[in-house]
């Protein structure tokens, strides 16, 4: 029973740092109709800049990791300003888009690879080592704040799109642009709110994830998990992305700790093509709309 | 017709990013000319080993400096060319045909793993140029089915070795009863050490009571380290590299898990203390040399007063690879590699790591002892040399 709390814990915290990515695949496919894999490359970003704000400036914790996220939001509409908008203004069809964020992915590791180099680094220690201990189990203090932090998060995301009117207009947005242009809003606009967005939120991602493991050029690559999440929860679905990361990250562990750790990834690709074979659409997504 | 321009320059950015990756580390300027004797290297450059790739790179260009002041080898001066395995086998296949084919290199030192180090061998053989791996302890690297591999060579001590003194301090020295280990399913190192620590510690009356596995590239470890909890054992052997033992050190010890830990020479690194000083406090670890020797204080001190910066283990190793690859030429007379080849089957000299009498059926040198290293106050603290019979 323990193990089995223990594990739960585990894939709890997992599942949360997966949801922080996977919303931002979620929102800017809600909106573009396509899989932004630039995100990876967004969310390393904000780990580098969470180190330095963190090793080398010095900076508190909340003030850095609120900089380094602000910086991310920055980054993200600079992408979208350069690698999308002349595609979008030219019509060019999903695939463009696709492949034009695949260059910015690796345009992006390749940047940090030649600046800063392609050794990973650790940011300093800013929580201590010591679980909170709980009878048997334990759970770690970091684990803890990064599973409110991104409560917290998708909870504030989740009000400003569904209670707002910015979050009326990119739902608007998300179900027929043509149709949101002609009742005046602003789809330009909206759009650069969600990368925006996004971009917020995998600054927040970043930090958290190289606090808990490390940072390196390649933590893009990881963030593959998350796309799987979200496609598994429904892409263009906020809930779904969040409820289908903390499934993944559950089903991981306990694959891992019940199973066999070298099954993990069979299944959680396993996992995906099922649900593509038999609910192409994920678990909430939208049945209507034609997927790129 | 635009957008097929858009199309275009996005693909040349691509593959322009590509390349710049590639190029990022570029060999020693090549002065070509007669009387050069040219010295391969190959190793990680990029990657989670580059620390130590970086490490034996500089270690090789200091020495070959170093030689050529005294007036090279005979009467040559020495040139290095190193290319960058990424750490991956496949890129280390290539690194070696580049050096032998397009650098006709005297020999090659490196690579620093065994993933690297045992695909390369029908290059060689090829090639006919000779390989003095630095940190590659997996018995494949020069035997493989019982036949010694002719152009393969190292200067380390092997897996079955470092697995047995591991296992057998552990028994013998740590009274330990019960072993969980914790290892990468997709490494010959990892494995390697797992298979003869496995062995060993059942023979000395030891039992291991778990046995999990990892894949390289992953960072969470805590399912698996639940799961080794849960069976409560005296220690944890994790016989992988430091990113990985630091970060499963971490997560372990968040786990409360209070079991000693234990692992091989993939552990010691700067990195290992400054990513998990807290973590590794008490642990021990088998080790190629123990860093306080006196005989390594002039090397090291060297090394930083060039670099200005600590010697990793690797400097040390790939400085004995070098001493053998001179004794090798000076022996052989002539810059050839066959014959330099032939002189490496018999060396016998002594470096700053111990004695290296190469034996001829195996490539490996004979009877090396092991340092045992406890970690104390983020510090390496030599515990005492172990000889697994």
């Amino acid at each position: 029973m323990t193990q089995f709390l223990q594990q739960l814990i585990n894939g709890l915290s997992i599942g949360s740092v997966y949801a922080l990515m996977a919303v931002g695949y979620s929102l800017v496919y809600s909106i573009m109709n396509f899989s932004n894999f630039s995100h990876g490359g967004v969310i390393m970003f904000g780990a580098y800049f969470g180190y330095f704000l963190l090793a080398i400036y010095k900076l508190p914790f909340p003030i850095a990791i609120m900089v380094a996220a602000t910086l991310t939001a920055l980054l993200a509409v600079i992408i979208e300003r350069i690698a999308y908008n002349p595609l979008r203004e030219r019509k060019a069809p999903y695939l463009y888009f696709i492949i034009s964020a695949m260059g910015a992915s690796i345009f992006l590791e390749n940047i940090i690879i030649a600046t800063i180099g392609p050794t990973f680094r650790t940011y300093p220690q800013i929580f201590a080592k010591e679980p909170f201990k709980f009878g048997e189990l334990a759970v770690g203090r970091l684990d803890a704040l990064m599973f409110l932090g991104s409560a917290i998060c998708l909870m504030l995301l989740i009000y400003i799109i569904e209670k707002t009117k910015i979050g009326k207009a990119i739902r608007a947005t998300a179900y027929n642009v043509k149709a949101s242009t002609l009742m005046g809003v602003n789809t330009g606009v909206i759009i650069i709110i969600v990368f925006a967005l996004g971009g917020f939120l995998a600054g927040i991602a970043g930090v958290m994830f190289g606090m808990k493991y490390t940072v390196y050029p390649q933590i893009g690559s990881i963030t593959l998990k998350s796309f799987i999440a979200a496609v598994f929860g429904g892409l263009g679905s906020l809930h779904g992305a969040v409820i289908g990361s903390v499934l993944l990250g559950v089903i991981e562990t306990f694959t891992a700790g019940y199973f066999s750790s070298q099954y993990r990834d069979l299944i959680a690709f396993a996992l995906l093509i099922g649900i593509l074979i038999f609910r192409p659409m994920g678990l909430m997504g939208k049945a209507t709309e034609d997927k790129a | 017709m635009k957008r097929r321009l858009a199309f275009l320059l996005l693909c040349v950015l691509m593959v322009f990013t590509m390349l710049l990756s590639s190029c990022a580390q570029k060999p020693a300027a090549a002065n070509e000319g007669p009387g050069v004797i040219k010295v391969g290297w190959m190793g990680s450059l990029s990657g989670d080993q580059a620390v130590w790739g970086q490490c034996e790179f500089d270690t090789v260009k200091m020495l070959i400096e170093e030689q050529n002041a005294k007036g090279g080898v005979l009467g040559m001066k020495l040139e290095a060319v190193g290319y960058d395995t990424k750490g991956d086998p496949q890129e280390a296949v290539n690194v070696a045909k580049r050096l032998t084919g397009e650098d006709k290199v005297i020999a090659i030192l490196g690579p620093n793993s065994s993933g690297s180090a045992i695909p390369i061998a029908p290059v060689l053989e090829a090639a006919k140029t000779s390989d003095i791996a630095t940190v590659a302890t997996n018995p494949k690297v020069t035997v493989l089915d019982g036949k010694v591999k002719p152009y393969n060579f190292r200067v380390c001590f092997i897996d079955p070795y470092q697995g047995a003194v591991a296992a057998g301090y552990a028994a013998e020295k740590l009274n330990a009863k019960t072993a969980a280990v914790l290892y990468d399913v997709g490494d010959d190192y990892s494995q390697g050490l797992t298979q003869y620590f496995e062995e060993y510690f059942v023979k000395k009356g030891g039992k291991i009571v778990a046995k999990e596995g990892f894949k390289s590239g992953d960072v969470d470890f805590r399912p698996q380290l639940s799961k080794i909890k849960a069976t409560n054992p005296d220690v944890i052997f994790m016989p992988y590299f430091f990113k990985e033992v630091a970060l499963s050190a971490n997560q372990a010890r968040e786990l409360d898990i209070q079991a000693t830990l234990l692992g091989g020479d993939g552990w010691p690194s700067e990195q290992l203390i400054s990513m998990a000083k807290d973590a590794v406090e008490g642990s021990y670890f088998v080790n190629h040399l123990d860093f306080d020797d006196p005989e390594v204080q002039d090397f090291k001190a060297r090394y930083k007063a060039k670099y200005n910066k600590d010697v990793e283990l690797n400097g040390y190793l790939v400085h004995d690879a070098f001493l053998m690859l001179i004794d090798a030429i000076n022996k052989a007379g002539v810059a050839d590699s066959q014959k330099v080849r032939d002189a490496l089957e018999t060396t016998k000299i002594t470096g700053i790591t111990g004695k290296i009498n190469i034996g001829k059926d195996t490539h490996n040198p004979e009877g090396k002892d092991a340092a045992i290293l406890k970690i104390v106050d983020g510090k390496y603290v030599f515990q005492q040399k172990y000889a697994a019979e």
